[in-house]
Order: structure tokens, then C-alpha cells, then sequence
């Protein structure tokens, strides 16, 4: 009895113990790309669902597209976005059974896309038509075109006018500055009513960092260098100002922001509640609030000084899989698709914001102040950290977690930071450095 | 002792097949599942790989690295530590004090069985934000129903020395699949030595601790070793509601090993981690098993008597 049970109970032991390997593990997956039928050429076109083009309108862009291309013919696979990067990473891993045109959304997957420069040279096709900073920051990779921008997306202020309102406070303008934020949020915000005045930011090195000068960024535009940047004065004065705005009673507190606030998207839940005068969304939340009724105007992130004014944006990199079995067809339904006719579509049909300018001014509110300012919003630099990214590349960003949470819990003084700063360089460089080893270029 | 194969009657090697046969289908998938990914995760620990090119052999670099110059490593390995030792006694302790209620001859006492277990089968994601909201520090149920009685509860999830023991608390909610267990065991102890204790005119407690612990020992050696393997794989607290913080209180191996493995893909050095782990663990279970010939009783072992 005794030794048997030892036996069974070391058994499910080591069965658990395995367990932990297949946390490891992933599913391999494959997906039969080539099927020709006479002439006829079906492209395998990998996609998700998203507020901006849901599949019915994703499913009919397929039917127009094929409407006027008799010869090819689009097989649409809608997956979940966390099952899309599983296939993706998969697929491109193993070089087998990827799909031929599919969202690159993963930096990690940018080596495998096909280069669309001779495609773009040979067809003279306008890559002018795109917003300048979206064609330069997310279609390039390692000197070469990787894909084309469909939609664009943007960090952006939003802020409440009942709440400004009541509280007898200007609105904000585009000029405005970080300090003029910061007076702003504690004139408006309320704490006997819950009513905050701004939210606390989930991380540095976005915007408003970029706006404190050149050289507040994690590390040199080369990649090479943490000291002199990550510790540089104007980092210093955006983590002065970041230490000021968490000592205003002016946002809520870190467990509130945690628990009442939506989950990586920003804190649209507390701003629709009207518990927050101002909050840094984006135009998917804009279009929530117009849904929903909100009394609100949008403008860009405060500035400093004159200095250059940057913007948190994105846009989805559409590209063709290096592996694909049909190049043309591919390209010919990726030039459509991320074209003006495909983008116009989706802007018609579904909710997307076209990277295209001269279709994006005819969306169809686009009279309405908040689309007007978002559209401005565009034209600002690109925060473009990640620009010839690498994989490991948040891991230096992470370096910093820990001084990032003693300004929130107040654990630190002001005048700490800048010997915080220095201490976490050299470790900053050597992530850095090992990080690079990973370097996909 | 084995027979030959050419010993064995016809009727007994065709039972033999059918026991293959029918353990095949696990045995497949144990190969494909489970023993090539481990050899497979072997073999990537001793390499540089993010999944989209070739492994790259670097030898013992990883091993080296992870030992000798990343902090974040030993950061994880305390965290983690930590928390089994904060959160194992909990689930042991209270685990066997429900069981002890769950035992009682009451009426219902199925119904409150039922109750007890439903945690155990709701997904820890689900738990994980119940928890978040009963901590939460200023509207949580847990703080106000403290500040009913005067006292100011900490900030929880959200204060760097009560992160821990906080996420450490949540095991309270697995108690109920332990007790369970418990029962089970609390059930097998023959009936006849509490009678010979009654007419010996031992007491409620000296009877637990002289014939119920005694004799649940078996049972605690198996949950001592099933909730120590699963106190070191705790990943979905962090994940959901610390992000391995504040101030990387609560910064969990497994978070580490998936940051690592992947949102930076360093595929080879997540492999690494994850082996560094699975030796820990065999370790400690191989421990505990040495040390269980000084406290496990069984049924007429002769320590017992």
C-alpha cells in the first residue's frame, strides 16, 4: 500500500511537472494555400474582425474585389487576434502554409514579408497618396517596402465639455502645453465628486515625451546607445512633470485607474462615466462617444514649448507573405485592397479611417470638429521607436518599470529621479545589447 | 519477475495487445505532446531563437546569462519562492479544516460539499478579477466592510508589501477542491479506532492529532506535493491583475518565462527558464518525498502503531 501510493502520487508528479513544458508549446498548424481551378487563382487572405471593418463588411469588400477580378478569387479566414499571431508566428516559422496576404502586425513577422519594391517601381504605383508619416514609419523595414498602411489610428485628448463646463475651465487648444495640462486637470477635477481631471499614464516614451526634445527617448534612433537619452535632461523634465502630475490629486488613484479602467485601451469606461475631464483615447473611442452621446472635443497632446509635436500612431501593415505561391495576384489584390477603392469601402461600410488623405477628407462627418481635429492629429511626427524594430526591443523599455512605479506610489522624491535614471543605464544598455543579439536585420 | 514473451500462453499475449492497443491513442499523444516538446524545449535552451529563423547554438550561454548576470531571474525565482511558502500552508491548513466541517454528519451536508467545490471549477481568470474587485482599496467589499469596524484596510494588489500576501490570500478560494481530497482520506480511516479512542476516554483533540492527522498523512503528502507543483507554476494572478508588480512584488517565474517566451520571443532563453524550473520543482518533490519516511503514515505501518 505504502509503496504503491508513493508510486501513483510521484507519477502525478511528473505528469505535472510536464505540464510545464507544454505551457511551452505550441500547435502547429497548416493551411493548404494553392488551389487552382483552370485559370482561376484563389488567394489565401488571413484577417480578424475589428470596429473599424467587421466581417460582413470585410466579407462584401471580398465579393467587390472579385467582382471586377474574374480570375481571382479571395478565400477570407477570419481568426481572433490572439489565434491570428499563434498561425501567423506558426506559419512563418515552419515557411509553410502561410497565408498570401495577411496583417504583418508583429515586428517579428516583418523579415518574412515579400518586398514590395519592384512591384511599386514596375506599376508606378503612388505611394504619395498616403499620409507622409505612416508611409515612412510603417511600411519600412531594414531599407525595404514590407507592405502598405491600411487605416490610421491615433492617440488623441479627448476631453468633456459638461465637465469643463461646470467647472468654468476653457477648453484645451491644440497649442497647449504640459503645464497648461496639468493646471487644467486640477482645475476641473472634483475628488468630493469622484470627478477626476486626467488619467494616470500607462507608460513613458510616448508623445508627450517625445515633445520635451530629441533626446527623451529610451535610446539613440541607431539602436546603440542608452546614456544620453534615457537619462538625458529632457527625459528628466518629462519624468519631473509625470512626478508633478501624480502628486496633483488631479487622477485617480493607481488601484482605480487599475480596476475602473479599460484594459490596455485607455480609460474610456471612466470617461464615458463622466468621471474623467480629460482622457487620452483614441479615434475608435471617439467614435463611442459620439454613439453614445458624450458632449465631448478632441484635441492632439500637449506640447512643449515650440518643440516638435509628436502623435502616437498606427496603422495596419498589410503584406504579402514571402512564401506565396502567387506574387502577382497577390499584389494585385493588396494594391486594390489598401488602395483608395479598397479604404474607401471599408470608410464607406464599415468604420475605417483611411490612410489615404484624399479619400479620408470624404468620410462622411467630415464637417464635425472631431473628426476635423483628428485628421490634424495626423500630420504630427510619429513617435517611431520601434522603427527597424527588434523582438526584444520593450525589454529595455521594462528596464524602467520599477522607477515608473515608484513615481506612482510616491516611494520616490523628484529630486531621486535623475540619480534613478543613471543607476538604471547600464542595465538599459546591456538589455539593449543582449536584445540586439536577436536583431532580425 | 517477468516471463519470456515465448512463455506466455496465446491468451495472454493477445491480452497483452489489447493493453497496447487500447493505451495507444495516450501514448500518442503523450509522444507528440508532450516527450518531443520537451526534447525539443532541451535542445532550444541551448540555443538563440525568436521562432521566425533558425536556432542558432550558443551552448551554455543561456545558462551562464541567466545566472550570472539577470536580475530579473533571481527577482522571479524570490517572488515565486515566496508565494509557495505563503501560500501553500493556507491551502494545507484550511484545506484540512473544511474538510474536518465537510465531515460532520449534519443534514445538507451534500449541498455545502457542492458549494465548497464550485471555485475549483470556475477558470482563474474569473477569479482573478473577483479578487481584484474585493480588494480593490477604495470601493472593494473587503476594505469597506473594514472600515465598518474602524480600521483603514491596506491598498492590496496595489502596495508593494501587500501584493504578495495578497495573491497569496486568493489560494483561500482553491481550498475546496483540496478538502475534497481530504474527504476523501478523512472517509478511509476505519471507524473502529475512533471507537477504541471513545472507550479510552480520549478527547475531540487528542484524538485528531493521535489518530485523524496520523492517518491523513498520505493523503497530505499528496497534496503537499500537487499544491507545491502547482503553488511554483502561479502565472494568472500576476498576469491579470499585478503584471508582475508593483515595484515586481509579485514578478512570477512563469510571467518572466512568458515576457520572455513570448512578447520579447527570446524562444531559446525562455527554454532555458522553463527547464531551471522543472528541475526546482523535481527537486523539491524529490525532497519532500525523501522526508516523507519521517511523517507519512500508513494503515498498519509499524510507526503508526
Amino acid at each position: 500500500m505504502k509503496r504503491e501510493t508513493r508510486k501513483i502520487v510521484m507519477a502525478l508528479a511528473i505528469l505535472l511537472c510536464m505540464s510545464t513544458f507544454l505551457f511551452a508549446a505550441g500547435q502547429k498548424e497548416t493551411v493548404a494555400t494553392d488551389a487552382k481551378k483552370a485559370e482561376v487563382v484563389t488567394l489565401e487572405w488571413w484577417t480578424w474582425n475589428s470596429e473599424e471593418y467587421d466581417e460582413a463588411v470585410q466579407r462584401s469588400l471580398v465579393k467587390e474585389f472579385e467582382a471586377s477580378h474574374p480570375n481571382i478569387k479571395i478565400n477570407m479566414t477570419l481568426l481572433p487576434t490572439k489565434g491570428f499571431e499563434t498561425k501567423m508566428t506558426t506559419a512563418l516559422g515552419a515557411g509553410v502554409g502561410g497565408p498570401d496576404v495577411a496583417f504583418f502586425s508583429i515586428s517579428s513577422w516583418f523579415p518574412k514579408a515579400l518586398d514590395l519594391g519592384p512591384y511599386i517601381e514596375r506599376d508606378t504605383f503612388d505611394t504619395g497618396m498616403y499620409y507622409e508619416g505612416f508611409w515612412d514609419t510603417k511600411t519600412q523595414f531594414n531599407g525595404t517596402t514590407i507592405g502598405l498602411p491600411l487605416g490610421v489610428g491615433a492617440s488623441l485628448v479627448m476631453y468633456n465639455k459638461d465637465l469643463f463646463d461646470a467647472a468654468g475651465v476653457a477648453y484645451p487648444t491644440s497649442d497647449w502645453t504640459t503645464q497648461e495640462y496639468l493646471e487644467i486637470a486640477k482645475k476641473v477635477a472634483n475628488p468630493a465628486k469622484k470627478i477626476w481631471g486626467c488619467e494616470i499614464l500607462t507608460r513613458p516614451f510616448r508623445a508627450i515625451w517625445y515633445n520635451y526634445g530629441p533626446n527623451a527617448r529610451l535610446y539613440s534612433m541607431d539602436s546603440t546607445t542608452v546614456d544620453g537619452y534615457l537619462n538625458s535632461p529632457e527625459s528628466l523634465s518629462a519624468y519631473g512633470w509625470f512626478y508633478d502630475l501624480m502628486r496633483s490629486g488631479a487622477t485617480p488613484s493607481v488601484s482605480d485607474m487599475s480596476t475602473l479602467s479599460t484594459e490596455n485601451t485607455g480609460p474610456i469606461d471612466l470617461f464615458m462615466a463622466d468621471r474623467l475631464a480629460m482622457a487620452t483615447l483614441n479615434q475608435g473611442h471617439m467614435l463611442d462617444a459620439v454613439r453614445a452621446g458624450k458632449n465631448f472635443g478632441v484635441v492632439r497632446e500637449p506640447g512643449v514649448g515650440n518643440n516638435q509635436r509628436h502623435v502616437n500612431a498606427w496603422s495596419m501593415l498589410v503584406s504579402i507573405w514571402e512564401g506565396t505561391k502567387h506574387p502577382e495576384e497577390a499584389w494585385t489584390f493588396l494594391k486594390w485592397y489598401v488602395g483608395p477603392e479598397g479604404q474607401k469601402f471599408l470608410m464607406d461600410n464599415g468604420n475605417l479611417f483611411p490612410s489615404i488623405e484624399t479619400v479620408a477628407v470624404q468620410y462622411k462627418d467630415a464637417d464635425k470638429d472631431y473628426v476635423k481635429g483628428f485628421l490634424e492629429i495626423l500630420n504630427d511626427k510619429q513617435v517611431a521607436i520601434w522603427r527597424g524594430s527588434h523582438p526584444s526591443g520593450t525589454k529595455v523599455e521594462a528596464t524602467i518599470k520599477d522607477l515608473w512605479d515608484m513615481i506612482k506610489l510616491g516611494t520616490i522624491k523628484k529630486s531621486e529621479i535623475k540619480r534613478e535614471l543613471d543607476k538604471l543605464v547600464p542595465r538599459a544598455q546591456e538589455t539593449l545589447d543582449e536584445a540586439k543579439k536577436t536583431l532580425l536585420y | 519477475m517477468r516471463r519470456p514473451w515465448k512463455n506466455r500462453s496465446q491468451a495472454e499475449v493477445k491480452e497483452a495487445i489489447c493493453g497496447y492497443i487500447s493505451i495507444s491513442p495516450w501514448l500518442f499523444g503523450f509522444v507528440i505532446l508532450t516527450f518531443i516538446p520537451i526534447l525539443s524545449t532541451i535542445y532550444y535552451s541551448f540555443t538563440r531563437w525568436t521562432i521566425m529563423d533558425a536556432p542558432v547554438w550558443i551552448g551554455m550561454e543561456n545558462y551562464v546569462r541567466m545566472f550570472t548576470n539577470d536580475p530579473l531571474f533571481y527577482q522571479a525565482i524570490k517572488a515565486t519562492g515566496l508565494y509557495v511558502a505563503m501560500s501553500l500552508p493556507i491551502v494545507i491548513v484550511f484545506g484540512v479544516l473544511l474538510s474536518l466541517l465537510l465531515n460532520m454528519k449534519i443534514k445538507g451536508m451534500n449541498f455545502y460539499r457542492t458549494l465548497f467545490y464550485i471555485p475549483a471549477v470556475i477558470s482563474g481568470v474569473s477569479i482573478a478579477m473577483l479578487w481584484t474587485w474585493l480588494l480593490q482599496p477604495d470601493v472593494g467589499i473587503v476594505n469597506t466592510l473594514l472600515a465598518l469596524v474602524g480600521i483603514e484596510g491596506p491598498k492590496w494588489f496595489w502596495d508593494p508589501k501587500w501584493a504578495l500576501p495578497s495573491v497569496a490570500s486568493m489560494s483561500l478560494w482553491k481550498v475546496g477542491g483540496s478538502a475534497v481530497i481530504y474527504l476523501a482520506g478523512l472517509q478511509n480511516i476505519p471507524p473502529q479506532l475512533y471507537e477504541a479512542a471513545k472507550i479510552d476516554g480520549a478527547g475531540k483533540v487528542r484524538t485528531f492529532f493521535t489518530i485523524t492527522l496520523p492517518l491523513l498523512t498520505p493523503t497530505l503528502f499528496f497534496q503537499l506535493i500537487i499544491q507545491m507543483i502547482e503553488a511554483f507554476k502561479v502565472f494568472t494572478e500576476a498576469f491579470v491583475i499585478t503584471k508582475g508588480g508593483p515595484l515586481k512584488a509579485t514578478y512570477f517565474y512563469l510571467l518572466y518565462f512568458y515576457e520572455e517566451g513570448f512578447q520579447h520571443f527570446n524562444t531559446g532563453y525562455a527554454s532555458a527558464l522553463i527547464l531551471v524550473l522543472v528541475v526546482v520543482i523535481m527537486s523539491m518533490t524529490m525532497l519532500v518525498n525523501y522526508t516523507s519516511n519521517r511523517w507519512v503514515y500508513y494503515e498498519g505501518d509499524e510507526k503508526a502503531k
